[in-house]
């Protein structure tokens, strides 16, 4: 695949966070680069910095060291130009709002006429299966629809870059491999494809999404390894059960592993 | 538009049997305190000045209904007045809490405490201060009661929404104002509603009480005192009827206005 310049660059980025028993080191000596419209899962155990990594990019957290920079940019400066569209773990839909008017929430905000918001709402549901759901509230979804309508939402703006902060690390194993696929293709589909920043601890999961892998280590959190992913795309269901999936997996495995014996 | 229909034509008959299956408990609790009322004042022969049975408040309340529910209005209009300032400064100084912190610091913990002292013992000064015939104190009264609950309960509801719904109004770079109107307001309507449920009750509570310490000849609580204090029981009883009317259409108008301003509630 061909990559066009970076969109976000890491140079010596560190985080610490003052904490009862002494400063943490949460990030330690970062330098990353990623490119335009890539796929990038960030793995790791708990405690490596991955969700703050993530948060870095997305002007949610300030470093206490070095540079980050997104279009060239600053973190906040992308943030106030709406660079970013944000998946959490949990949907945060809004309760009282009908799922197709969460997904117009964004757009609502940036003052968008509200017929070409409702298109938009309308097309993005199609497109993620909830075409049906459109003037249901969100309690009447179950977890992987309202899920499906947030990914909806964060990409109703068109933003050039996705936060994904364990989007799926609350569903079941086949709602979840299901949902992967779905999100590959809507990646695909979305015109112009955002750069993805996918945080996961799953090791197939980020090997079946992932142009690169970026593998980290805890205390302090640091970059290990980076593993590139050169399974052919679209990626299907059968790409799970390729020999190739098998030894990328088996590679990131063993590159988390290195992590645990260093400590 | 397809999952609304559908959803629709299942939930009608469900939610109906289901209302009747909420009623009939606290109905069928209801006709069995009175017929025991009912059948104690029969069996026992207890004197008309102690308790008078419920077939004669009624018959008492209805021999003159215009007139008492004439001095009930009265009465209900100071609750309803003295509700609507309460509560109205309530969610006001509650939005200024939220904007300004360091307020909620001094403030809340005040008002949770304010919210557990009997307010209506202000009642006499309120008459100093307002005049104890003038509607004024009356009003003052229910404005009191009604504000530290209203102010305890919507602060709640303001600052109730998660870290990731607010980080959710960051990346859209919201100013404060948008996450105010799209985001807390909201999530405090249902902290507002459980607080006017209280404050109805409180409201027509602090009125008629209220004029225990003094009001207008037509009022409810003077008429209850003074039937009362010349041990014309029927008469009282069938006034505090009255304010118990008032009361409940207040708490049932309240209940209608929830359940119209929080479709997303209905069907849970």
């Amino acid at each position: 695949m061909m990559h066009t310049a970076p969109i976000i660059e890491f140079d010596r980025v560190s985080k610490v966070y003052p904490s009862g028993g002494g400063p943490v080191t949460a990030l330690h000596d970062v330098t990353l680069s990623i490119a335009a419209g890539e796929f990038i899962a960030l793995i790791g155990p708990s405690g490596c910095g991955k969700s703050t990594l993530m948060r870095l990019i997305g002007d949610l957290e300030q470093p206490s060291a070095g540079t980050v920079r997104v279009k060239a940019k600053t973190p906040e400066q992308a943030r106030r130009d709406r660079d970013y569209g944000i998946v959490f773990q949990a949907p945060v839909l809004y309760e009282w709002r009908t799922v197709r008017k969460n997904v117009e929430l964004p757009l609502e905000i940036m003052g968008r006429p509200a017929e070409q918001r409702r298109e938009r709402a309308m097309s993005l549901l199609r497109m993620v299966g909830l075409g049906d759901f459109a003037q249901a509230y969100p309690h009447q979804l179950s977890g992987g629809m309202q899920q499906r309508a947030a990914i909806a939402r964060a990409l109703s703006f068109s933003p050039s870059i996705l936060l994904m902060d364990e989007p799926f690390g609350a569903l079941d194993e086949i709602t979840r491999e299901r949902m992967q696929v779905e999100l590959l293709s809507i990646w695909a589909e979305s015109e112009p494809r955002p750069t993805v920043i996918f945080v996961t601890h799953s090791i197939p999961e980020a090997v079946f999404l992932a142009d690169r892998v970026v593998v980290m280590s805890p205390r302090p959190g640091r970059v290990q390894r980076i593993v590139t992913i050169d399974l052919p795309r679209p990626r299907v269901f059968e790409t799970r059960e390729a020999p190739r999936f098998f030894s990328l997996v088996t590679e990131v495995r063993e590159a988390l592993r290195a992590v645990d014996n260093g400590r | 538009m397809q999952a609304t229909t559908v959803s629709r034509s299942v939930d009608v008959p469900a939610r109906v049997s289901s209302w009747l299956r909420d009623v009939w408990p606290p109905l069928l609790t209801f006709v069995v305190v009175i017929a025991l009322w009912e059948g104690a004042v029969r069996l026992f022969q207890i004197p008309l000045y102690l308790l008078p049975a419920p077939s004669q408040i009624l018959e008492t309340f209805l021999a003159r209904p215009g007139y008492l529910l004439r001095i009930g209005l009265l009465t209900f209009t100071n609750a309803l007045v003295g509700c609507a300032i309460g509560v109205t400064l309530g969610c006001l100084v509650a939005a200024l809490c939220v904007r300004w912190r360091v307020v909620a610091d001094g403030l809340v913990p005040l008002a949770v405490a304010a919210s557990a002292v009997p307010i209506i013992a202000l009642s006499p000064l309120m008459g100093i201060w307002l005049g104890s015939i003038s509607p004024a104190s009356k009003i003052a009264v229910v404005a009191v009661m009604t504000f530290f609950p209203t102010l305890v309960s919507v602060y709640r509801g303001l600052v109730s929404p998660r870290a990731d719904a607010l980080l959710l109004m960051r990346s859209y770079a919201a100013p404060q104002r948008v996450v105010f109107s799209h985001l807390r307001a909201p999530a405090a309507l249902p902290f507002l509603f459980s607080a006017l449920r209280v404050c109805a009750t409180l409201s027509m509570i602090g009125a008629v009480v209220a004029e225990f310490f003094g009001g207008p000849q037509n009022a409810l609580g003077v008429y209850i005192k003074t039937q009362a204090g010349i041990l014309r029981t029927r008469e009282a009883w069938a006034a505090i009827l009255v304010a118990c009317l008032y009361g409940l259409a207040f708490y049932v108008a309240v209940v209608l206005a929830e359940r119209a301003a929080m479709p997303w509630k209905r069907g849970r």
